[in-house]
């Protein structure tokens, strides 16, 4: 007797939006290549079902001064181009970066207050050293994010790099100067489905077009909430698939700076013998919680250690094998 | 009437300029938008092209009437342009969606009241006659008024023989035939006067609100309400909600100065309106009372912490009737205060009280009920159910906790309009007065128009690029003012709306809103299914349906479905004043209703974050309000 199995598969209606980052030079830009992320019409890698026309992408994260705070085996992994940001770009490209995700953390009041024009050169520089599209982010204060982005911005005219972050709070001052410039945004809120949604309309409400937004849902290392966030991004991807056209932004998750400030990723001392070698320990981290936010449906996972993205690489070139 | 004036215009204008040109006075609050209907005119003759009738019913287009702002001159017209009163009154009566609160709803019970003033004449006793005073008294009773078996108290039976004797043996007994807890008697003598005092037989009906007290002066014999007073209740000062209020009589001597602080409050409303109508203390014989679980606690001296505490258990929902004298409320020591029944721990005799006077558990309609005070409560259901939940609003809409707000008083502003193009306002304040500070219903719609012209998004953060000293940057962040200092009563402050405000408003909407959406979805209804919306609280003299939909504190349904009741929880006290009946049946609202538990899981902040939002995150939900973005887009406001 023939057993027969019934069908699993949805049709869902809607689709996740799709985004390019970065403009080639016959389209205002001078990047070698762009990146599109989203299009896919179904849950995470589920080729049977529906479409996954794009990779998720892997941005690698650079900072404009050598950054103080990161754990010594970040340090030593990326050795020198530490003290150059133009070199590091480079390398960043060469160890396997889709996306180059610059963060101008020197502009912070405590780390430097260093002025737009100070952005304006660090970017300069790093258009100059990579083909690679760019993500931009402010050091995360509200009035410097805005100086530094809108310098940026202007620098960049045309090249479509996604500036971060938007939130609900501030959002008009980087969406006006994305809207002059020909760029993108990137949205983030604390870890809610309907938060994600409003500052998506909020953005749109100033005549940004959809397919130059990325929503970042904020997101924990393994062991840090993870589960939380993942269900949040799963919603709103679920979301996204009924139809509801808010929510259809791709995702962009920072995984590489959630895992790197685990206690796991961050300390060896007085740590349990059990918890093994730090170094190994330490890329798990990041590689898992990247692997599980690609899995809950990250369109772009912006990562830190050169061998977690070698790792993620294979994952995303496995997962987007069709069976 | 002005007198007539010919004015020529291009074919094409607006009618609006043909009549500035003439030189009559036409205020457009709105910017001219067709959006608040305040140009109206009548086109007697000529063709005119209208390219909104927004507020006009077909019937009134039929008429003639016209927007002058919205209307196009396309050959000769006659033209009437009322005066401005006439225009207002218009809008006050036929425009459906402001609503008006009535005071009081009167009772149709043909039942007295528990208390009754009964004037004798006592044959005097001799020697033949040697029965004593108060069997006397009890006779004559039976005889003049058939009540039967009447009780004293002690300090009433050492007034007795003072009392018959003062006026000649003629004398005025006031009787209590009974309480809901002993509604079959024995009669109660509460008070002998001497002569015929039956002139004045007072009791109140008293809301005692978490922000908001209330108290109502009524006739027990006309029953006719003789003067309202209200006041911000005095433990505002110890916490602004319950949960505060609950914390703070957890302090050594808490409870006792909780109790006190809202004595005083009363009392003073009280003293305030017997002074104003002549008569005293003493003339007050019965006081019913309503309030949340929280707020009866503390006036009754109870220990409200395990009303806090899970699984929330009040000491009683239904306390029994005390001596007036017990308690400290400055009315007859013998006079019973009554408080009625409450239902749980967050939903108490303020809602029972506002069911029946919404009349909502005796009729068929599927109804929701809103009680919008410090803790937003709703019921829905119809005469043979009725569910109930508590969500906590906050107090912004009684005026508390906003920085220019004010209960709805004489010089409270109630309405708003903001000129889309230069963002000025126009407003209206309770009495015409000077302004004061924004009422409830003056801050739905200041918030309605902030929204609908930009001045805020839709996350109700102020757009500071706007060009307009209007918009600024204060202490707290960013504001809009409303009425500058000059213009005011004091002539001190700007009157602003700051964003601090503003996010108090939309917690305080975003919870009732989501609150109605889980009770109706608790009984698998959908919030189209209610067939009325009835809406008690203190907004103001009225409540402006389309405001109100505009920021989402109600559902976008026809106006129609909406009335405002006004304080319901204090119109509900009226009536179980007045008449055992209505007493009876609070009782039985107060045992059929089911509470809902919005704690118990997470679609209510589901929900919540959702209404957080202008004027919700799913715009679907709001067609009306969609509609109305659009407009504002296409006549080129921001």
């Amino acid at each position: 007797m023939a057993a027969s199995v019934p069908s699993v598969q949805e049709k869902w209606t809607g689709k996740v939006r799709e985004v390019t980052l970065g403009a080639l030079p016959a389209d205002g830009g001078t990047r070698g290549r762009t990146v599109t992320v989203g299009g896919e019409n179904t849950l995470p890698f589920l080729h049977f079902e529906g479409e996954v026309p794009h990779r998720p992408a892997i941005a690698i994260e650079i900072w404009d001064h050598p950054p103080e705070d990161w754990s010594p085996i970040l340090l030593e992994a990326w050795g020198d181009v530490l003290q150059d940001v133009g070199a590091w770009a480079k390398k960043a490209e060469e160890v396997g970066a889709d996306l180059i995700a610059l963060t101008l953390d020197s502009a912070h009041p405590e780390k430097g207050n260093t002025s737009g024009e100070q952005a304006r050169a660090t970017v300069r520089k790093v258009l100059e050293a990579t083909t690679l599209p760019l993500i931009v982010y402010g050091p995360g204060q509200v009035d410097k994010d805005n100086e530094v982005l809108v310098a940026v911005a202007e620098e960049a005219a045309g090249e479509r790099v996604a500036l971060g972050n938007c939130e609900e709070g501030n959002y008009r001052t980087i969406v006006a100067a994305a809207l002059a410039h020909g760029h993108l945004v990137i949205g983030k809120t604390p870890i809610d489905v309907n938060l994600a949604k409003q500052l998506n309309i909020l953005i749109s409400d100033m005549r940004l077009d959809l397919d130059r937004i990325l929503m970042d849902p904020t997101t924990g290392a393994l062991g840090y909430g993870l589960e939380y966030t993942y269900s949040v991004m799963e919603r709103l991807k679920l979301a996204a698939l009924m139809g509801d056209s808010m929510t259809q932004q791709p995702m962009i998750v920072t995984t590489g700076f959630e895992a790197w400030r685990a206690k796991e990723a961050r300390v060896n001392e007085g740590v349990p013998a059990e918890w093994g070698d730090w170094t190994k320990r330490s890329l798990l981290w990041e590689t898992i919680t990247t692997m599980a936010l690609l899995e809950a449906g990250a369109n772009i996972v912006v990562m830190r250690h050169p061998e977690a993205v070698k790792k993620i690489r294979q994952v995303i070139d496995k997962l987007m094998t069709k069976a | 009437m002005p007198a007539q004036q010919v004015v020529y215009v291009e074919r094409g204008a607006l009618l609006q300029e043909a009549i500035e040109a003439a030189g009559i006075p036409l205020a457009l609050p709105c910017g001219g938008q067709g959006r608040c209907g305040r140009c109206i005119v009548v086109v007697q003759e000529g063709q005119v092209r209208r390219r909104s009738v927004a507020r006009l019913t077909p019937q009134e287009v039929e008429q003639g009437y016209a927007l002058a702002c919205q209307t196009l001159v396309e050959g000769d017209l006659v033209v009437y342009v009322p005066p401005q009163e006439e225009r207002i009154v218009r809008l006050e009566v036929g425009l459906a969606a402001e609503k008006e609160a009535p005071e009081v709803v009167v009772c149709e019970h043909e039942q007295a009241p528990w208390v009754a003033k009964c004037h004798l004449k006592v044959d005097p006793p001799s020697l033949a006659d040697n029965t004593t005073d108060f069997e006397r008294l009890q006779r004559e009773l039976v005889r003049q008024h058939g009540i039967t078996g009447l009780v004293a108290s002690l300090p009433i039976m050492r007034k007795l023989a003072g009392a018959l004797r003062a006026e000649d043996w003629e004398v005025t007994a006031v009787v209590e035939k009974g309480t809901w807890a002993s509604s079959q008697g024995p009669p109660r003598l509460v008070d002998i006067r001497p002569g015929d005092t039956t002139e004045h037989t007072l009791g109140l009906a008293i809301d005692i609100g978490t922000t908001t007290n209330v108290v109502y002066l009524v006739d027990l014999q006309s029953k006719a309400l003789l003067g309202r007073a209200s006041a911000y209740n005095g433990q505002i000062s110890c916490g602004e909600d319950v949960i505060s209020r609950i914390i703070y009589s957890q302090r050594p001597g808490g409870l006792e100065h909780l109790q006190q602080l809202v004595l005083n409050t009363l009392n003073g409303l009280i003293d305030e309106l017997l002074a104003a109508h002549g008569a005293s203390p003493e003339d007050v014989y019965f006081a019913t009372v309503a309030g949340n679980p929280t707020m009866i606690h503390l006036f009754l001296g109870l220990d409200p912490r395990h009303i806090r505490l899970e699984p929330h258990i009040p000491t009683v929902n239904h306390p029994p009737p005390v001596r007036a004298g017990e308690l400290g409320l400055r009315i007859h020591p013998e006079a019973t205060v009554d408080c009625l029944p409450g239902v749980g721990a967050y939903v108490g005799a303020d809602i029972t009280a506002g069911v029946l006077r919404s009349r909502m558990s005796e009729e068929e309609p599927i109804t929701l009920f809103i009680d919008v005070g410090t803790n937003g409560e709703l019921v829905l259901g119809n005469k043979d159910w009725l569910i109930s939940c508590a969500c906590s609003a906050g107090p912004a809409f009684e005026g508390s906790g906003v920085v220019s707000g004010m209960r709805a008083t004489v010089g409270a502003i109630q309405e708003v309009w903001i000129n889309p193009q230069t963002f000025e306002p126009t407003y209206e304040t309770i009495g015409n007065a000077p302004p004061k500070g924004i009422c409830g219903s003056g801050m739905i719609s200041l918030l309605g128009e902030m929204f609908i012209t930009g001045v805020i998004d839709k996350s109700g953060h102020v757009n500071r690029s706007l060009d307009t000293p209007r918009v600024r940057e204060g202490p707290g962040g960013g504001e809009y003012v409303v009425a500058w200092a000059a213009e005011t009563e004091d002539k001190k402050r700007d009157i602003v709306l700051t964003e601090v405000d503003i996010q108090n408003l939309l917690r305080a909407k975003a919870a009732i809103y989501a609150g109605m959406n889980v009770l109706a979805t608790s009984v698998g209804l959908e919030l189209e299914d209610i067939e009325r919306i009835l809406i008690g609280g203190a907004f103001g003299k009225y409540i402006d349906i389309e405001k109100a939909i505009e920021i989402g504190l109600l559902p976008d349904m026809p106006w129609d479905r909406f009335a405002y009741l006004g304080n319901t929880s204090v119109q509900g006290a009226y009536l179980c004043l007045l008449c055992p009946e209505h007493r009876a049946m609070v009782r039985e609202i107060a045992s059929k209703m089911t509470y809902l538990e919005l704690s118990a899981d997470n679609s209510f902040m589901n929900a919540f974050t959702s209404a957080l939002f202008l004027p919700h995150t799913d715009l679907e939900q709001f067609p009306s309000v969609r509609e109305k973005l659009r407009n504002v887009e296409r006549l080129g406001g921001s």
